[in-house]
């Protein structure tokens, strides 16, 4: 722990240099030689005394004017503002040298003998140190504060950068979310390229990479070496990659071990670099493993492989449940249609049973699977330009047995306009709908199918003389495995299909609704999909082009 | 025509059972296969006149099997399928198989597709008239009488109507009758079969608006029903 508050401490007082953005060591990276940053740097901090000094000549030169209009005295004050302003933009140094040039200054062009370094003043003799004391105090102060200032705004993008990282893992749906999410959150706060490596959880082989990105083969060696041999190792080492570049490749760990491996590219410079990154990746483990990153991980794990179940139970308990119904229905209307049987009323209408018998069963399989793809996948469109009445055929004509039982009226005008929608999702919902009128009217009563065109509008409706809707019905009528109290023990039904037939209808873009004078008094249900008209060249179905 | 020979190709030993039956009871001689591999060597061997192919087979996908088949063989082929996989039948269909029957079925339904894969194909050649209920067709003169009334034909109302009467009894798909009629630059311009079913409907229908000739079968296709 105090090695960790040491490392940490050390990267604070490399201060400004050890702060530069990645850009700028990026650009940096392009000049080669050490040597050559070298001189930059020197170069850098001859520049900062260089400005502190302007700004202590202009004071002077400023101070030079007024003197020939006012007499002035106590002159050394006013170096206080070129002290102040170099401490808390270029740091102590130049403060100190600001200052210094101050005391000069004043005592060269204003303290009597004008244009020499000598003071005759005993009251000036002791002003001129005073005020070294006070522009070093106020320096030092000043150019602290500004450094707390920055070491403030640092803490708040960092915890900003952590507290979006986190919400990040929250939200992440597979483990490759989360690897993706620390890479690109080390990456932020190294300033470097950086590349993680899955490592496997036990009984998994092999290492995944979590980023495409261009790997040097030895990078990728040394990787996969640690990957394997180091579980919680934690020795890091710095390979070269035979480009002259230099990367750093250390475990990260969290509490369950290690869970991966980090390569950073720290471009042609070792050393410091190495060491730095270090002491950040020390730091950011630390904080992965506050953030349990581990049980993130496995959270990811668990939650995409029960999204991979659940596809794969709806595919197989479709399979599974219709395969019989298949033999069934097949086996029983092989055997009322065998030679010696053919004709005999008793047996197909034995046919007709298990044919209305299997038809619902698979319709409730139909129900669960068209649900569970609803919620899990949403609802997939194939749109194209229907005829309204090819909806309303198909639905009537699927379900013709069981709507054998009422008169039934199908009312469909001659021209109605096309409808851009996807026709077997509106004939399952219209389907739905028609089922629904079925089961709750009494038999010999009439359905009413119809399709109309509305303002801008083709709507299909469905009129039964059915028990009607009563109460929460009218409201909850939509919702999921809802079932009218008065329908429930003498109809069969899973509560889906109104639910099945609004997700279709709303996913075509469409209104659906019902509506109900009461009890007993039948129900209007009406599904409204916008018209419009394609463009048609009169050619193209009149011509013989 | 009843001698002819049935493949049947599917997992399902329940399923083989009674479609043999069913086949034989109707004076059919089955052969089965209870996989792909199978199937195809089977039809290779002994080449039957009909398959019935059931989707979902375990160690092949369907549309490889019928564009295996199709590329040596032009025996019909119908597939067993399941609601809701209209993509499936119209790629089906494209590559080739003549018709599907969705799951679960009455066997009534299985037989008539069976006996209309199995009719050949009306050529304008000695008896260029195809009948369909009410609807007569010669495809030599180009036209078409209902009730032995001349129905007067537009060229597009003609063309689509020989197509679907070529076929009478099978689906063919919109992308069929779209790529005959108006081009393969036009396949995705379905609104316009659209509107020429519509106008077909008023004159050989007696409701237009519930036709019992020229069916559609959502979101595959049209049917003319013999």
């Amino acid at each position: 722990m105090s090695l960790r508050a040491a490392r940490r401490r050390a990267n604070r007082v490399q201060g400004p240099v050890a702060q530069n953005s990645g850009q700028r060591q990026l650009m940096r990276r392009n000049f080669s030689q050490v040597g050559r940053a070298l001189v930059r740097q020197v170069r850098g901090e001859a520049l900062s005394v260089l400005t502190s000094l302007m700004l202590v000549a202009v004071t002077t030169i400023a101070l030079l004017i007024l003197d020939q209009f006012f007499a002035l005295r106590h002159v050394t004050l006013v170096y206080l503002v070129p002290v102040v302003i170099a401490a808390t933009k270029l740091g102590i140094g130049p403060a100190v040298i600001a200052a210094v040039a101050g005391v000069g200054a004043s005592a060269f062009f204003f303290y009597p003998p004008i244009y020499s370094f000598l003071v005759e003043d005993p009251q000036h003799v002791i002003e001129l140190p005073l005020f070294v004391f006070v522009a070093i105090v106020t320096g030092h102060l000043a150019s602290s504060l500004r450094r707390q200032a920055d070491l403030a705004r640092r803490r708040e993008t960092e915890v900003h950068d952590l507290y979006a990282f986190s919400r990040r893992l929250a939200a992440a749906h597979t483990p490759n979310d989360i690897y993706t999410a620390i890479r690109e959150h080390l990456a932020s706060i190294i300033g470097r390229r950086t590349i993680l490596f899955e490592t496997a959880p036990p009984g998994v082989p092999g290492a995944a990479l979590s980023d495409e990105g261009q790997v040097p083969d030895a990078v990728k060696r040394a990787m996969e070496a640690l990957a394997e041999a180091g579980k919680g190792s934690g020795n890091s080492s710095v390979v070269e990659d035979g480009e002259g570049r230099v990367w750093l490749v250390r475990p990260v760990s969290g509490k369950a071990g290690d869970f991966g491996v980090l390569a950073i590219d720290l471009g042609q410079q070792k050393g410091k670099m190495a060491e730095r990154v270090d002491a950040v990746l020390a730091d950011a483990t630390a904080m992965l493993e506050h953030l349990d990153l581990g049980r993130a991980l496995s959270d990811a794990r668990v939650r995409s492989e029960t999204e991979a179940l659940r596809d794969a139970l709806i595919g197989s308990v479709s399979h599974q449940l219709r395969t019989p119904l298949v033999s069934i229905l097949g086996a029983a209307t092989v055997i009322s249609s065998a030679p010696g049987n053919r004709g005999d009323p008793r047996l197909a209408s034995l046919a007709d049973i298990l044919r209305d018998e299997v038809d619902r069963l698979n319709n409730d399989v139909q129900d669960l699977l068209d649900a569970a793809l609803i919620s899990s996948k949403g609802v997939r469109l194939d749109c194209e330009w229907v005829e309204p009445a090819d909806v309303v055929n198909a639905a009537v004509d699927r379900r013709q047995r069981l709507l054998a039982g009422h008169r039934l009226r199908v009312d469909i005008p001659d021209e109605l306009p096309f409808v851009y929608v996807d026709p077997v999702l509106l004939e399952q919902a219209l389907g739905q709908i028609v089922d629904n009128a079925a089961k709750y009217s009494p038999p010999g009563s009439q359905i009413t199918i119809g399709a109309k065109i509305e303002s801008d509008a083709v709507v299909l409706s469905v009129r039964d003389e059915g028990i009607g809707l009563v109460g929460e019905e009218q409201t909850r009528l939509w919702e999921r495995f809802f079932r009218g109290q008065r329908g429930a023990s003498s109809v069969s039904g899973s509560g889906l299909g109104l639910w099945i037939a609004k997700a279709f209808v709303i996913a075509n873009g469409g209104q659906i609704e019902a509506f109900s004078e009461g009890a007993d008094r039948g129900t209007l249900v009406s599904i409204r999909l916008p018209a419009r008209e394609p463009a048609t060249p009169d050619l193209a179905v009149s011509g013989d082009g | 025509m009843d001698s002819a020979t049935i493949l049947i190709i599917d997992d399902e030993l329940h399923i083989r059972q009674f479609l043999r039956a069913a086949f034989e009871f109707e004076g059919f001689a089955v052969h089965e296969a209870h996989n792909a591999e199978e199937g195809i060597r089977s039809a290779t061997l002994k080449p039957p006149d009909l398959i019935i192919l059931d989707l979902g087979l375990p160690d092949r996908d369907g549309s490889s099997i019928v564009e295996r088949l199709r590329s040596w063989s032009n025996v019909p082929i119908i597939v067993l399928t399941v609601r809701s996989r209209e993509r499936e039948k119209v790629r089906l269909l494209e590559l080739g198989a003549d018709d599907y029957v969705v799951k679960p079925f009455g066997i009534g339904e299985l037989i008539a597709r069976a006996r209309s894969a199995l009719r050949p194909r009306v050529v304008a050649g000695n008896d260029p008239v195809v009948r369909v209920g009410p609807l007569e067709i010669n495809l030599a003169s180009r036209s078409g009488t209902i009730d032995g009334k001349r129905v007067v034909l537009g060229p597009k109302e003609y063309l689509v109507l020989q197509i679907l009467a070529q076929h009478a009894g099978k689906v063919v798909t919109r992308q069929q009758i779209m790529r005959q009629v108006w081009g393969a630059a036009h396949l995705d311009d379905t609104h316009y079969l659209r509107i020429v079913v519509r106008n077909l409907r008023k004159k050989i229908e007696v409701d237009p608006a519930r036709p019992r000739i020229l069916l559609t079968e959502l979101g595959v296709g049209y049917r003319l029903a013999r």
